[in-house]
């Protein structure tokens, strides 16, 4: 249940931002790269002002930095939002381990940064944050009529343009929300977890966020379960190696390959009839 | 909505000049990023130079990391032909190199031939797995497709590389684990001394050839085409358009496993314990700033190859290699949004830009 508790918050909050981008319209293929800037510049920011909080307000800051970028191509631009998500992983990717050198001189990983407090259960305010944060969201996207306008432009934004919502507006901020949330999920792992950043995160948790917003079917509170259950099972699979000895079976790969089965399967079989939003990754044009 | 072709790549009309645009655009970014963190740029790029092309063993660097590039690229090339983005170059990689080193293990004629056929086999089979699940179950190839990654990527490298396959005594220690080694029979052979330039150099580029001939000089190449254009004008005109996509699936997975070959048989020799190609993602790269092109994809695996063989080099001038990767991630966003370029290239023309054309 501790593990639990230590592994979900990244993916809860990178699955958010999802879940907000893609019910915008937006397609966001770039967690995985948004969650790196965040985690680096988390571990970076903490390292210079000594503050851990500074560091995840940096973190923060860093993926909605890159999640501007997205948006600029994608909603400006009008490229094609897949592609635009990939160059920010493929650019996150050398820069950060760049940047990594160029400011620590390692490539490898940083140096201790300072870590944010815990309790006395061990766990830092974000792993609570991480469990409030799915019902605010649901509670907004629901019931508020900001929430019905990012449906609405994720839904048919033609239709939101004539009510005089201004959809690429919209779009953008609900983009620039979600790389706030990833990048709050890769600062959970570097200064929230490790206390340090390491060169391979976010190590593939920005696509299984990803798979937890298609197998929670495009819902937060679908998302945030989606998230705990693929945190479940790590726990459960540390566990298992920990206490069996089952590390000679080498079943961890099995393990960590399950929620990506699982999310296709659910696809492929059209269980619960999860429905992507109707004009998610369509772009957006106000004069066509 | 257009077709993905028109909708990635419909304002660069010409991929080519798309391409070398991009390239050096991005060159031009990393040179002025190395300038502006106070170090020495032109000694860094010389020394890249020379590690990409000064003499034989650079030049095979090169050719060895352009040839692989070229067949990711290519792989990703194909699917966009029929219309589909296949993200899964990487899973089918995986899959395509071990089971050439599995093949290559054994004692029997031909090995190196059978190996690169397990692999194609193998890369295949992962791929039309996405197709299946897009034509009959309606799934998105871009989700199946970064799902498989993880699935085979945890798979074999958690579990078949580490246990089932290990090779016997490669216990706890990482850096020894792996299968066992191929036979020297299956090794692809290295024709010039002091190089490491091997026979799959000559493959790529003949398969590059060849998927060049198929795709636009024969009736099966212009369905799939036709099927990338639009697939329910394509199904009207007696196209079945399913199979099309399944049938330019499997081939995008046979192109990448053989990359996924490649890097076994011409390098490796085995499927090493800690084995991060990230080649397949490069794939991607490739194809969209090669416009989805075969002699676009060939520009940039070039380019990309040598910057890799170069990259080493940078360490003496204290830059890191991941500087290639960075110098690829800009040249993809680059051409991630072609309206940035239109303006410019319709000034080179020396016409006046298009207005462009709407999406909705």
């Amino acid at each position: 249940m501790n593990l639990i508790l230590d592994f979900a918050p990244p993916l809860v909050f990178a699955a958010l931002g999802g879940v907000l981008s893609e019910r915008a319209g937006v397609v966001n293929i770039g967690l995985e790269g948004m969650m790196r800037f965040g985690a680096f510049a988390a571990a970076a920011g903490a390292i210079f002002t000594g503050s851990p909080w500074l560091g995840l307000a940096c973190g923060a800051l860093a993926g909605a930095g890159a999640a501007a970028v997205h948006a600029l191509l994608s909603l400006r631009f009008r490229a094609d939002q897949v592609v635009s998500g990939i160059a920010l992983n493929l650019v996150a990717l050398g820069l950060v381990t760049y940047l990594l050198q160029a400011m620590f001189g390692s490539p490898g990983v940083s140096p201790e940064a300072p870590a944010l407090p815990r309790d006395r259960f061990g766990h830092s305010a974000l792993a609570y944050a991480a469990l409030l944060a799915p019902l605010l969201f649901h509670v907004w996207l629901r019931w508020t009529p900001s929430g019905l306008r990012v449906r609405a432009v994720g839904e048919h934004p033609r239709a939101a343009a004539t009510l005089g919502v201004r959809v690429l507006p919209l779009r953008a901020l609900c983009v620039l929300g979600s790389g706030v949330l990833a990048g709050v999920g890769g600062a959970t792992l570097s200064v929230g977890l490790l206390g340090q950043f390491d060169s391979r995160m976010p190590a593939g948790q920005g696509f299984m966020a990803l798979a937890a917003v298609v197998f929670g079917g495009w819902t937060p509170l679908g998302a945030a379960a989606a998230a705990f259950f693929f945190a479940a099972g790590d726990a459960l699979q540390r566990q298992l190696s920990f206490s069996l000895h089952a590390a000679d079976l080498r079943l961890e790969g099995i393990f960590l390959a399950l929620p990506y089965a699982l999310t296709l399967a659910v696809l492929a079989l059209g269980i619960g009839r999860a429905r992507a939003p109707a004009a998610d990754g369509v772009p957006y044009d106000p004069e066509g | 909505m257009p077709d993905l072709r028109a909708r990635i790549f419909a304002p660069a009309k010409d991929p080519l000049w798309g391409a070398a645009l991009a390239l050096l655009a991005s060159l031009a970014l990393s040179f002025a990023a190395i300038a502006l963190s106070g170090r020495d740029a032109p000694a860094g790029f010389a020394d890249l130079a020379a590690g990409a092309f000064d003499g034989r063993g650079p030049l095979g660097e090169t050719a060895v990391k352009t040839a692989v590039l070229l067949l990711a690229g290519l792989s990703v090339a194909v699917a966009f032909a029929v219309g589909l983005f296949n993200i899964g170059a990487e899973g089918q990689l995986i899959w395509g190199a071990l089971a050439a080193a599995l093949v290559g293990r054994s004692q029997v004629p031909f090995v190196l031939l059978w190996s690169l056929l397990a692999a194609a086999a193998a890369g295949s089979l992962w791929a039309l797995l996405a197709g299946w699940l897009k034509v009959r179950r309606g799934v998105h190839e871009v989700i199946s497709t970064i799902l498989l990654n993880w699935v085979a990527i945890h798979l074999v490298h958690g579990w078949l590389v580490a246990g089932p396959f290990a090779a016997p005594g490669s216990g706890a220690e990482v850096s020894v684990a792996g299968t066992a080694r191929v036979v020297p029979a299956a090794w692809l052979p290295r024709p010039i001394a002091g190089s490491r330039l091997d026979a799959g150099f000559f493959l790529a580029l003949a398969i590059a050839v060849a998927v060049w001939l198929f795709t636009t000089r024969t009736v099966r190449g212009f369905e799939w085409r036709a099927v990338g254009a639009g697939r329910e004008a394509a199904e009207a005109s007696g196209i079945p358009a399913g199979r099309r996509i399944c049938e330019a699936m499997a081939l995008s997975g046979a192109l990448a496993g053989l990359a996924g070959a490649l890097l076994i048989l011409g390098t490796e020799h085995r499927y090493p314990g800690v084995f991060r190609t990230g080649y397949g993602f490069d794939g991607i790269a490739v194809a969209l700033v090669g416009g989805g092109g075969v002699w676009g994809s060939a520009l940039a695996a070039f380019v990309f190859g040598a910057l890799r063989a170069g990259a080493t080099r940078l360490q003496l001038v204290g830059i890191h290699p991941s500087f290639a990767e960075l110098t690829q991630g800009l040249a993809v966003l680059l051409v991630a949004a072609p309206r940035i370029f239109q303006p410019l290239l319709a000034r080179l023309r020396g016409r006046s830009a298009p207005i462009p054309a709407g999406d909705a």
